[in-house]
């Protein structure tokens, strides 16, 4: 297929999270033109995802929202989302990408985001978005704070009655809409891509994801989040009100047996903050946090772990060696006990959360010949005075992309990428002043 | 613009926009009630709740009732102020409304977060009800214009000012670098080879000095302070100091330089990189610059007299003076030897200096505390035992520590090598830290004991030739500034942000930035990347020439004003001046502000017995109607 | 409308708080979901000093029954504001026995972003006092 179009930028952004977004607003302030290209349906990344954020308890909507609606109303900035990456290659002068914007099977430029098409549906599919605790429909905008409120359509449950497009207001709906390609050129850009959680699946020991009540650590995000499944914290399997609740840290992570040697960085520090939640939630609640060791290297960060534990939330120095279903839907926990009198251990929880680690959410094999790390992640060129330099010219990485780490240090990030794009880019421009 | 026109001169509309917060005020204030108690309120145009306002549908809901005309005055209840003002504004600019004709109530941190039931909903409704009666006076504004030097001042030559500077002039911004000694590199000059990189420290601070010696846009100052700071953002007038080094430390350091006959432009080690030739003369002159980014680093924690025996035990000393030992260490033998004396057996102690919690650990002269982890010692410390052991497998190490935190990339292979170098590790819990005692006979001086939580809580005691403790970082003394500028610090004593993640590099005061340790404790590289960042958000303030300030600063009303002078001996910051103008044929005194300058405090207001002057957006007149509005129901 | 009604019988306390210490104080507060009396209503200042005595003198006639100005203290970011605003504060005390209002209806303190504990104890106090003493019973001076 020939690509549709060709549009020119100053400056591209791959990846619509928390990095890309603060990568592009830098630019864009600095009067260069930006466009972010985003996989998914919604800009945001994972922080509009995650319920309140350490160490200030801010609620992550109010934060994110912000520099959403900032980056959506930037004149400097075009955002594209629901789009495939299928190439990104310097060529000559410039970086060249070639994109595919998926099919909503619903007209942006139609659709008012009034969600008439939503209500109407009748097919309820599980919520990936709120960790499959409750529904969606086939056709629906991702969520409430979602940028930009447009529907899309999930084709492969839709049972094709017909009901949307009929109550559609606007006639947006296009049951045969089909991917379009175009190409983005720019002089510089910046790959701020993210990362996935580790799977829950990975660890035989750790049940190989059969587990009931035992959760990731983004599904007790949602089930925390203000606007969440529940709106308030039930253990899934029977929507009991949970008594004991228990965290697994390095769950996934410092773990050479599962290719994540390193360690995650936020994992200690959102599980404190989860506990510290939980405990305002649920006040009777025992918390137990399982650890190797506690980092909470940021600022602040260890004044708000030692307020976690004057609350009384429970730290046990063990490294959990295997999880089981118990009886009435309990998960039990063994582990060698270090601090007092040894031996195995056995504890059983209601509720049991796995503190899982951060992989690359993209992998840039075919696609871009970017250079990784071993492990995985985006290589650094210039790893200590310009951590974001990468080793294609002109472009740069930001936030978990080249590295785990929490939304303080990807922000700080993301402006040093804006930096390193803005001089390149102003090198290019005035080739003596460099 | 033509919307300022009309806004002034109809009726106020008032649009009123009540979030749910998605339940965190719909569920203890009813939205629905507080909506239609507003409906009857004069004024009021349209009173609608949203989910959530600050979404684009919400954001949307403002922008169609003003393009329809229904409103010329937007209120909106919703969180604090702080997190959506700015918001709110902007989607009233898009939708073509001057954003200052708006008032923000503030109903969740302060209504339904702390009040329940009815009172809530009750106080809701006064507090919309009063910032209704602002809105109701308020007039449509427009940001102030101020030229802008394209010059930035960036404070402190350490790792984070050197790659401050040479961003700013690589976006052809002029810069003035200051540095109080006469080297630069700051502390990253004490380092052999860096976490987790192994990198050479020396050859980081060479390469970014020299590059900054390179480039016609940088003046370095070095030992050079700032005497005096005046200004504001686009335009500080800053004067420096520039004298003949007295320090200590700065002249045995030039001593050792001279020996070994160094000249400018080279590293030296555990010196720096001596930058131009040291003055012999003191000078001052006065800088005109842009913005000004502190990147004033850290020093290192000094343990109190007798802290693990520190000061008291000459076998006592700190990571950094080991670091620099055993870089003069030329002894090839297979123990580790310091000053002549073989060690066969070191302890390392973590996190002396750091992790402080009050009622365990004793407060500083000042009643301070270091609550914070420092977040390098960690690496550096494993570092420093693998090295012990792979260059003098005969020394053995023990580290204490409370947590190990090989957090970065790359670091935690440190922890690995080190067991594997078997080094032993030791758990302490800050209720029960290592006990360093000297010993009077037998083969060691000192002897360590631990309740070592690894193994039970069992006391362990080891004999040891050398104790050497990980101190953390303490911000460097910059009271002066402090003081001077009137910077925000911290409860940790370092600099304080706007907010960590909205405008993690800014201070409040505008246009001055922050990069590196001046914050927090971080690494070389998180503080290369704090730095980019500074000279980012410096860029964007500067590249234009100018800069747009807020316009809330005070106002005289010619028509009322008689020339009394009160406001101008009030002014603290000497913004009003009197200037002579013509009224009806005769000259007379007359207040005149200098926006830029006013700071908007409004101490003039209260003094003037005219009642002539008012600080722009928040007037007398509109606090009296919020009063008048809470007392009414 | 009954349930805006349920502060009305209370005494009402205005909060002058400034923006860049007492009022994110306030939002701290609430960020703990710390309760406190609902019969104070906090309007967000730049500084405490731009008021003359005339306005607190009002607020009293108009049957406001007590005021606490939350400063930002020595800290305050406005130079010489603090001094000066201390200084009007021992007028309008004069000026209040000269209408009759007890002077402990006024209180000037210092909060901090993060006071939580000093913006409860403050509150809670003049809470008490107003109780205790009543709708303020203003005299036109003499
Ligand atoms: C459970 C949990 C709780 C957390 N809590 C906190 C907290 O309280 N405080 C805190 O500071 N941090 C917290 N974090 C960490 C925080 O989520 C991350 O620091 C932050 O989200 C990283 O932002 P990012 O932009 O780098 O990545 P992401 O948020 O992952 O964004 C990357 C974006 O790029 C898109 N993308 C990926 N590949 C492509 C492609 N090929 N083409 C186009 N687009 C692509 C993705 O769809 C995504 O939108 C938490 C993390 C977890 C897992
Ligand atoms: S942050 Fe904590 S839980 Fe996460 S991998 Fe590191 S040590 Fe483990
Ligand atoms: S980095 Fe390690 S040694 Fe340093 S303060 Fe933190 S926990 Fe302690």
């Amino acid at each position: 297929m020939e690509p549709s179009r060709e549009l020119n930028f100053d400056a591209l952004v791959i990846g619509g999270g928390i990095a890309g977004l603060q990568a592009a607003l830098d630019l864009a302030d600095q009067n260069f033109k930006v466009a972010i290209v985003e996989k998914d349906a919604t800009i945001g990344g994972k922080m509009i995802r995650l319920s309140k954020v350490f160490p200030t308890l801010d609620c992550a909507s109010c934060i994110t929202t912000p520099k959403m609606a900032a980056s959506a109303h930037h004149e400097n900035i075009s955002i594209f989302t629901y789009c495939d990456l299928t190439s990104l290659k310097r060529d000559g002068q410039e970086i060249k990408a070639d994109i595919t914007q998926m099919p909503r099977y619903v007209d942006a430029d139609k659709c008012i985001g009034c969600r008439q098409c939503e209500y109407g549906c009748p097919v309820y599919v599980p919520n990936h978005e709120e960790g499959n605790f409750n529904f969606r429909k086939a056709i629906y905008i991702p969520f409430s704070n979602a940028i930009p409120q447009i529907a899309l359509m999930d084709v492969e449950n839709c049972s094709l009655c017909g009901k949307c497009a009929k109550v559609c207001p606007t006639g947006a709906v296009d049951y045969f809409q089909q991917p379009e390609d175009f190409v983005i050129r720019a002089k510089t850009a910046v790959l701020a891509t993210g990362f996935k959680l580790t799977p829950m699946d990975q660890k035989p020991q750790y049940g190989g994801g059969k587990i009931q009540n035992l959760i990731s650590s983004l599904d007790m995000e949602r089930l925390l989040a203000p606007h969440g499944p529940y709106q308030r914290v039930i253990r899934p399997s029977d929507g009991k009100e949970p008594d004991s609740i228990a965290y697994v840290q390095c769950a996934g992570s410092r773990d050479k047996t599962l290719g994540v040697p390193y360690c995650s960085r936020v994992c200690c520090m959102y599980a404190i903050k989860q506990a510290m939640l939980l405990s305002g939630a649920l006040p009777l609640a025992d918390i137990t946090i399982y650890y190797m060791d506690i980092r909470a290297f940021g600022k602040g960060y260890e004044q708000f772990f030692q307020n976690a534990k004057a609350m009384g939330i429970e730290f046990v120095k063990a490294k959990i060696a295997k999880i089981e279903q118990a009886d009435n839907q309990y998960v039990r926990l063994r582990y060698e006990d270090q601090e007092g009198n040894g031996g195995v251990v056995e504890r059983e929880h209601d509720l049991v959360v796995m503190s899982l680690g951060m992989v690359p959410d993209w992998n840039p094999a075919g696609v871009c010949d970017v250079a990784c790390d071993t492990d995985a992640f985006i290589k650094s060129t210039i790893p200590s005075l310009a951590p974001t330099v990468t080793s294609i010219e002109g472009v740069f990485a930001a936030g978990v992309a080249i590295g785990p780490k929490d939304i303080v240090d990807t922000i700080a990030e993301a402006g040093a990428a804006a930096m390193e794009a803005s001089k390149y880019l102003n090198a290019l421009e005035n080739p003596k002043a460099a | 613009m033509s919307t300022k026109k009309t806004a002034e001169t109809e009726e106020p509309r008032v649009g009123v926009y009540i979030c749910h917060c998605g339940g965190n005020i719909s569920d203890h204030v009813d939205v629905k009630k507080v909506a239609e108690n507003l409906e009857k309120v004069p004024g009021v145009a349209v009173a609608h709740t949203n989910m959530f306002m600050c979404s684009d549908p919400g954001q949307e809901l403002i922008q169609e009732d003003i393009k329809s005309g229904k409103i010329n005055r937007v209120v909106v209840a919703s969180c604090a102020p702080s997190l959506h003002e700015t918001t709110f504004r902007g989607a009233i600019k898009r939708a073509d409304m001057n954003p200052y004709l708006y008032e923000h109530a503030n109903i969740r941190e302060q209504v339904s977060w702390v009040h329940h039931g009815e009172a809530a909903t009750a106080k809701a409704t006064s507090l919309v009800t009063a910032a209704v009666a602002k809105a109701k006076e308020l007039e449509a504004l427009d940001p102030i214009k101020v030229d802008a030097a394209r010059h930035a001042t960036v404070i402190g030559g350490g790792i984070a000012g050197l790659r401050a500077a040479l961003d700013l002039a690589q976006r052809g911004i002029e810069v003035a670098l200051i540095e109080k000694s006469p080297f630069l590199g700051g502390q990253a000059a004490n380092l052999e080879r860096i976490v987790p990189t192994g990198e050479r420290a020396a050859d980081l601070i060479q390469d970014l000095a020299a590059k900054v010696m390179a480039d016609s846009r940088i003046r370095v100052y070095t030992c050079s302070r700032i005497v005096k700071s005046e200004g504001y953002v686009g335009n500080f007038k800053i004067t420096l100091k520039t004298q003949p080094p007295d320090s200590q430390a700065d002249l045995e350091k030039l001593q050792e330089v001279a020996a070994k006959g160094e000249k400018p432009g080279r590293f030296v080690p555990f010196a720096g990189f001596l930058a131009v030739k040291v003055p012999t003369t003191a000078s001052e002159q006065v800088l005109d610059s842009g913005a000004i980014v502190f990147a004033t680093g850290f020093s290192t924690y000094t343990p109190r007299d007798g802290e693990f025996g520190y000061g008291q035990n000459p076998e006592v000393i700190t990571l950094p003076q080991l670091i620099r030992f055993m870089s003069q260490e030329k002894s090839r033998g297979r123990s580790l030897t310091i000053n002549g004396r073989t060690i066969r057996r070191v302890a390392l102690v973590h996190c002396v200096g750091s992790r402080q919690i009050p009622g365990i650990h004793e407060p500083d002269a000042d009643g301070g505390l270091n609550e914070y982890c420092s977040r390098t010692c960690c690496a550096a410390t494993l570092q420093a035992a693998s090295e012990i052991r792979e260059r003098y497998p005969l020394t053995h190490v023990l580290e204490y520590y409370r947590d190990i935190r090989t957090y970065g990339r790359g670091q935690e292979e440190f922890y690995e090598r080190a067991s594997e170098n078997h080094v032993m590790f030791l758990r302490y819990e800050p209720e029960d830290p290592p006990q360093v005692e000297r010993l009077s006979k037998g083969n060691f001086p000192l002897r360590v004991t631990v309740k070592d939580t690894l193994t039970f809580g069992e006391a362990l005691s080891a004999d040891v030739d050398l104790v050497v403790l990980s101190v953390g970082m303490v911000p460097s003394r910059i009271a002066d500034l402090v003081d001077m500028m009137k910077l925000p610090v911290g409860a940790d004593r370092f600099l304080q942000e706007v907010h960590p993640k909205l405008r993690p590099v800014e201070l409040a005061n505008t246009g001055i930035l922050l990069a590196g340790t001046c914050q927090a404790p971080m690494d070389i590289s998180e503080a290369c990347n704090a730095a980019a960042a500074a000279a980012a958000k410096a860029t964007s303030l500067l590249s234009k020439g100018y800069v747009e300030l807020d316009p809330f600063v005070a106002q005289v009303d010619l028509s009322r004003c008689k020339g009394n002078g009160a406001c101008v001996a009030a002014c603290t910051v000497d913004a009003i001046v009197m200037q002579t103008v013509e009224v009806d044929g005769q000259s007379v005194e007359r207040a005149e502000v200098n926006p830029a300058l006013c700071t908007g405090c409004g101490v003039c207001v209260a003094v003037c017995p005219e009642n002539a002057i008012d600080v722009k957006g928040w007037t007398l007149e509109q606090y009296e109607a919020m009063v008048d509005a809470i007392v009414a129901d | 409308m009954s349930a805006d009604k349920a502060n009305s019988n209370k005494g009402k306390i205005l909060i002058l708080a400034t923006e860049s210490c007492a009022y994110p104080g306030a939002n701290s507060v609430g960020q703990a979901h710390s309760p406190y009396p609902a019969n104070t209503y906090i309007l967000r200042v730049r500084a405490p000093v731009l008021f003359p005595e005339k306005f607190y003198i009002d607020c009293f006639r108009k049957g406001i029954g007590g005021i606490i100005i939350m400063s930002c203290g020595e800290e305050c970011p406005y130079e010489g504001a603090y001094h000066a605003l201390a200084k009007r504060i021992d007028n309008v005390f004069q000026m209040m026995k000269a209408h009759n209002l007890d002077i402990r209806r006024l209180r000037l303190t210092a909060i901090c972003t993060v006071c939580n504990r000093a913006f409860l104890k403050e509150v809670n106090e003049m809470n008490k006092l107003i109780e205790e003493l009543g709708p303020p019973e203003y005299k036109e001076a003499a």
